[in-house]
Formats: C-alpha cells, sequence, structure tokens
C-alpha cells in the first residue's frame, strides 16, 4: 500500500507507543519479582540505588511452589498427550470415514467449546468420589481425563482442518495398494498432519496450564497447579508482592517459552480455529 | 460414494459395506468418546437432573439413591431467577457482556489493520499484542492486581504524577481515580446500578485476551488481495476509503468470530474476578460464575448445590441458544 511518509512516521508513533503501553504489566511483574519488596514501595520504574536479584524466586520456590509447578507439568502433559492422541484418531474417522450418529456427535463436542465448564463443574466432585478418583495421585487422572473429555471438542474441530488437507488421491492410492485405515492414518494421515497436531498441542497445552477452575474445584491441596497456588498467594490482606510476581512470571514462563519456540504453530492454528468460523 | 466405487473397480477389492465402515469407525472414535462421555456428557447431564432437586455438597444428589432424593421441581430456578443476589451477579455478567465484546472488537480490529498497513516490522508488533494470551488469566489477575495497587500501581502514580486525580459526583455518576478496585464509583440508573468497579476487571481481561483479535483479523487481512487495495489506490482512493470500502467489508466474517468468542469469554468468566476481588468488594463484582462458585463450594453446610446447578444450565442454556445457527453451521459444514 502507497503511503506518504508522514502517514507511516505517525503510523509506526502509534504503534510503537501502544506496543510499549502493551508491554507495562509483564513489566511490573517481571521488575517486582526481581527486586526486594520495600524497593518495589518506590515504584519499580524508580531506579536509584536498584538492586536486583533472584531471592524472590528462591524463597517462592522453598515455600512450595516447586511442588505446584511439578503437579502443573503432569496434569499439563498428561493432558495434552491424552487429548492429542485420541483425538487425532478420532478426527480420521470424522474426516475419512462415515458412521452412524456421526453428525450427532460432532455437533455434542463442538458444544464443548460453547458451554462454560461449571456446566460440569459441580457433580463432578461426587463423581470423582463415586469412581475412587479423589484419593491421591488418582486426582492426576480424574482431572487428566476431564481436560480430555472438555477439549475433545477443540481437539476435532482443529485436527480436522489440517486432516481434510491430506490429499484425497494419496488416500485413494493408499487404499489400492491394499492398506488397512489404520495404516493410513499412521504412514500417511500422521505424518502429514504433523505441523497441526503440534498447533493444536500447543494451544491445549497453553490451555491446560492456565486452567484455574477445574483445578482449584477438584484437587487436593498437594496436587494443585501452579495457578491454584498463584491464587492462593494472591491476598490483598498480605503483602507479598515479591512472592507472587515470582510465582506470576513462574506461571508464565512455560507457556510463552514454548510460544516464543513455536510461534508459527501457534499462530496457525488459532487461524484454523479463526478462519474456519 | 464415488470415491470408493472408483476405487472397488480399480483395485477389484471387496467393497466395504456401510455398517462394517461404522464399526471401524467406531473404533477410532471410542477412546475420545469415553473420556467424553464419562467425563463431559455424564456430568452436563447429571447436573441438568440435579438442578431438579435440593441438595448440598456435603450430602450431593446422587441418580442411584432415590432414597435421599429431595425433588423440588422448578424451585431451583424459580429462587434463582426472584434472588437479588443473582440479578446482582447478571447485572454485572451483562457488563461484561456488553463492553467486553466492544473493546476486544473494535480495539483488536484497529490494531491489526494499522499493522497491516505498516510494510515493516508488522510481526514484530502482532507479537506484543497476541503475547499476553499465553499469560493464565489468574497471573492476569495477579498483574493487573499490582497496576491497580493504590500505593505503588502504576495506574495509581501515573495518575497522581499526571495531575489527573480527581474525583467526580454528578448526581447518578460517581467516579474517582486511584481506588480501581475499591470504590471506582457507580452509576445510577434508577432501577439499578452500574459498579465501575467491573470495568477494572474487564480491562484485564481485555488485556489478556485482545491477542485473539489481531490473530483472526490478521488472518481476514492475509486473504484480502493485494490487487483489489491496488485497484482501488489507482482509482484515487485514499488511504482512509480504502480500509472503509474494501477492508472492513472483507473482514465481516472475522468480526462475527471475534464478537461471538469474546461474548462466550465475558459470560464464562471466572478466573479475572476470582484472583482480583473474589467478586468484591461485598457483591460488587460478582459474576454469574463466581456467585456459582461460592453457592456449591463455597457455603458447603446449607443444601446450595441445587441451586448453583440452575445458574449454570441457565449460563450453559444461553450459550448454546445464542450459539445455536454457529454449531449448526459449523456441524453442516465439518461433516
Amino acid at each position: 500500500m502507497r503511503q506518504s511518509r508522514l502517514t507511516l512516521t505517525l503510523l509506526y508513533g502509534g504503534l510503537t507507543v501502544f506496543s510499549l503501553l502493551w508491554l507495562v504489566p509483564v513489566m511490573t511483574a517481571f521488575m517486582t519479582s526481581i527486586r526486594p519488596l520495600d524497593e518495589i514501595r518506590g515504584g519499580w520504574w524508580n531506579f536509584d540505588n536498584a538492586t536486583f536479584t533472584f531471592d524472590n524466586y528462591v524463597r517462592a520456590w522453598d515455600q512450595g511452589l516447586a511442588s505446584f509447578v511439578a503437579n502443573s507439568f503432569i496434569i499439563t502433559l498428561g493432558s495434552v498427550a491424552l487429548t492429542v492422541a485420541t483425538g487425532a484418531l478420532a478426527t480420521y474417522a470424522f474426516v475419512h470415514l462415515s458412521f452412524r450418529f456421526k453428525r450427532l456427535w460432532f455437533f455434542l463436542l463442538i458444544t464443548t467449546m460453547i458451554v462454560p465448564i461449571q456446566l460440569i463443574l459441580i457433580p463432578l466432585l461426587p463423581w470423582f468420589r463415586t469412581l475412587g478418583l479423589d484419593q491421591g495421585a488418582w486426582q492426576f487422572v480424574g482431572i487428566v481425563l476431564v481436560h480430555t473429555g472438555f477439549g475433545a471438542g477443540w481437539a476435532v474441530f482443529m485436527l480436522s482442518s489440517f486432516f481434510r488437507a491430506v490429499p484425497k488421491e494419496m488416500l485413494e492410492a493408499g487404499q489400492i495398494d491394499g492398506a488397512s485405515h489404520w495404516d493410513q492414518f499412521r504412514r500417511l494421515v500422521l505424518p502429514l498432519a504433523l505441523p497441526g497436531i503440534v498447533s493444536f498441542a500447543i494451544i491445549d497445552f497453553i490451555f491446560v496450564w492456565n486452567d484455574l477452575l477445574l483445578a482449584l474445584t477438584l484437587l487436593q491441596r498437594e496436587f494443585q497447579p501452579i495457578q491454584v497456588g498463584l491464587a492462593n498467594l494472591q491476598s490483598p490482606h498480605l503483602a507479598q508482592q515479591d512472592l507472587v510476581s515470582a510465582g506470576a512470571i513462574l506461571a508464565i514462563l512455560p507457556p510463552l517459552v514454548l510460544f516464543s519456540a513455536l510461534n508459527r504453530y501457534y499462530v496457525r492454528g488459532l487461524f484454523a480455529g479463526g478462519t474456519k468460523g | 460414494m464415488e470415491r470408493r466405487d472408483r476405487a472397488h473397480v480399480m483395485s477389484g477389492r471387496a467393497l466395504e459395506r456401510p455398517d462394517r465402515e461404522s464399526r471401524l469407525a467406531y473404533a477410532f472414535v471410542f477412546p475420545l468418546l469415553l473420556a467424553f462421555v464419562f467425563f463431559y456428557l455424564w456430568p452436563a447431564f447429571n447436573t441438568l437432573a440435579g438442578s431438579l432437586f435440593r441438595w448440598g455438597l456435603l450430602n450431593p444428589w446422587s441418580i442411584a439413591q432415590p432414597a435421599d432424593w429431595d425433588f423440588v421441581g422448578l424451585q431451583n430456578y424459580v429462587d434463582t431467577l426472584t434472588s437479588a443476589r443473582f440479578w446482582n451477579a447478571a447485572i454485572n455478567t451483562g457488563i461484561w457482556l456488553v463492553i467486553f465484546p466492544i473493546l476486544v472488537t473494535v480495539v483488536s480490529l484497529v490494531l491489526s489493520i494499522r499493522i497491516w498497513q505498516t510494510p515493516r516490522a508488522g510481526a514484530t508488533f502482532r507479537t506484543v499484542f497476541i503475547l499476553p494470551m499465553t499469560i493464565s488469566l489468574a497471573a492476569a489477575g495477579v498483574i493487573w492486581t499490582f497496576m491497580y495497587d493504590p500505593d505503588f500501581g502504576v495506574l495509581t502514580r501515573f495518575v497522581e504524577w499526571a495531575g489527573i486525580d480527581f474525583a467526580i459526583d454528578w448526581g447518578p455518576i460517581r467516579f474517582q481515580t486511584s481506588q480501581w478496585l475499591s470504590d471506582p464509583g457507580i452509576i445510577d440508573l434508577g432501577f439499578s446500578q452500574i459498579r465501575l468497579v467491573n470495568l477494572s476487571l474487564i480491562v484485564a481481561g481485555f488485556w489478556a485476551f485482545t491477542g485473539f483479535g489481531v490473530i483472526t483479523f490478521t488472518a481476514g487481512l492475509t486473504a484480502v488481495s493485494s490487487e483489489l487495495v491496488e485497484a482501488a489506490q489507482v482509482d484515487g482512493a485514499t488511504t482512509r476509503q480504502v480500509i472503509r470500502n474494501v477492508l472492513i467489508p472483507q473482514l465481516k466474517g472475522p468480526m462475527t468470530v471475534v464478537a461471538t468468542i469474546s461474548v462466550i469469554f465475558a459470560l464464562r468468566t471466572f478466573d479475572v474476578v476470582w484472583v482480583i476481588t473474589q467478586g468484591g468488594p461485598a457483591q460488587d463484582s460478582e459474576v454469574l460464575a463466581v456467585l456459582l462458585w461460592k453457592q456449591a463450594f463455597v457455603f458447603l453446610d446449607s443444601p446450595q448445590a441445587g441451586l448453583a446447578t440452575a445458574v449454570a444450565i441457565i449460563m450453559s442454556a444461553v450459550l448454546i441458544v445464542g450459539a445455536w445457527p454457529y454449531l449448526r453451521g459449523l456441524t453442516r459444514e465439518k461433516t
């Protein structure tokens, strides 16, 4: 697009200012986390005699954040693995096979993208008790299954646009050679749809990692993930912004690293969700 | 069908009978449906059925124990719809439903178009706005609590520094800076009040969610053909005319998507409110999701879980009815 020099200057100037403003909240959390509490009281943007330290992180880690982070990884990796594996299998059937009640199942599946999770939240607690999923490490199994059930709609919805992109001619050629659907799924569709599967896995990772409500409701103290730890640490009556900010940065970090490393996949996945709507 | 027939002729392999294919397909979908049925459909059904009974989580309603049932019919719905606390939460959720989608859609649309106009560095700007999307809403809540802190929050200090620290009190409108979370003011509509603390929370959600709009609109903008834009410019159209007459009409689809998803986000919102105010001060920022959670999980000794399930059903019904055309369209398109 052709634009005058003045327009371009205004454009870049405006966007730069807005971008910087957009980064202020993250900067606030970061600067608060690497400075002692009494310095922060003067404002984190005040750099007179500033000291930078990782002490807040060490103390937060020692106060139990370590186990919250470990729980987060167990829950998230388990959920993503199960959702991606079962979701990819199911998507193959939804895209390349016909079966009874296919439309009904698909409709029910994508309602998970619309309804609030509160729809299933309340009976889950007694249901876990009935199934014995409220005991010890079984709680991990329980919450992983809920994340899989509630993520099923997104999985089939997003993966189907990538599975559809596998050329029909290739599948036909495979069938002529006598390949079973299982072979075709494994040897043809999976490798070709891999970028799409990675995109979905990243989005699902971020979604599960960031969940507060399910974990807060279903898990006992020593099995809770970092988001719950953070929500509990945060209290208007306690002046511990140093610990809370360190916790917040730790909670942000894994998705952020994943996002920066695989930015393209993440955006592509959301593109697929956004444009196909 | 045609595809399979052709394969059949060419390969001489027996045509797969539909019921055989159906059975095979079920083997593929079975593992996913297992989790889906047991941990989504079944609990959802229990919520629906449980909303017709009086119960609390200490003594939960169970389909297997008819002896313990305390059937109340639609009483939970009647009680909910006539309770002042429900309507308080409904109004707060209503504020979210109106303000949040408009804020997200308009700002992300403007940002996306402005970024699209830049010949270079577009990806960098985009990354900045998409970045908060990866941050959990719990962490976003924590971060915005810092921003609004009455002693050392950036916003509070900025207002002081810039000398725009003021309070106004014009009849029904009361507003003051620097008490963002405790008492920013109200707008009195006569029949009800709009508590401005909700706006403080909406800003936090908006900051965290705008990246979704930027991604969606950028996807839409890349689909606009550059020939169309150039042709318009050759014909003497100004930048403003190009945006209004060429770009905006092409972005109708993405606009619907962003608005729809923001509405869903607004109605479901829990994390930000829970972390920043827990619904307070008093119940000034209590939204439906927070009310429901307190009813079910905080007042454990009083049997309010039945009421909470009624709230859950009302919220879900609103969303499913509202999104019905969207859901139908997706199903038709994808299967």
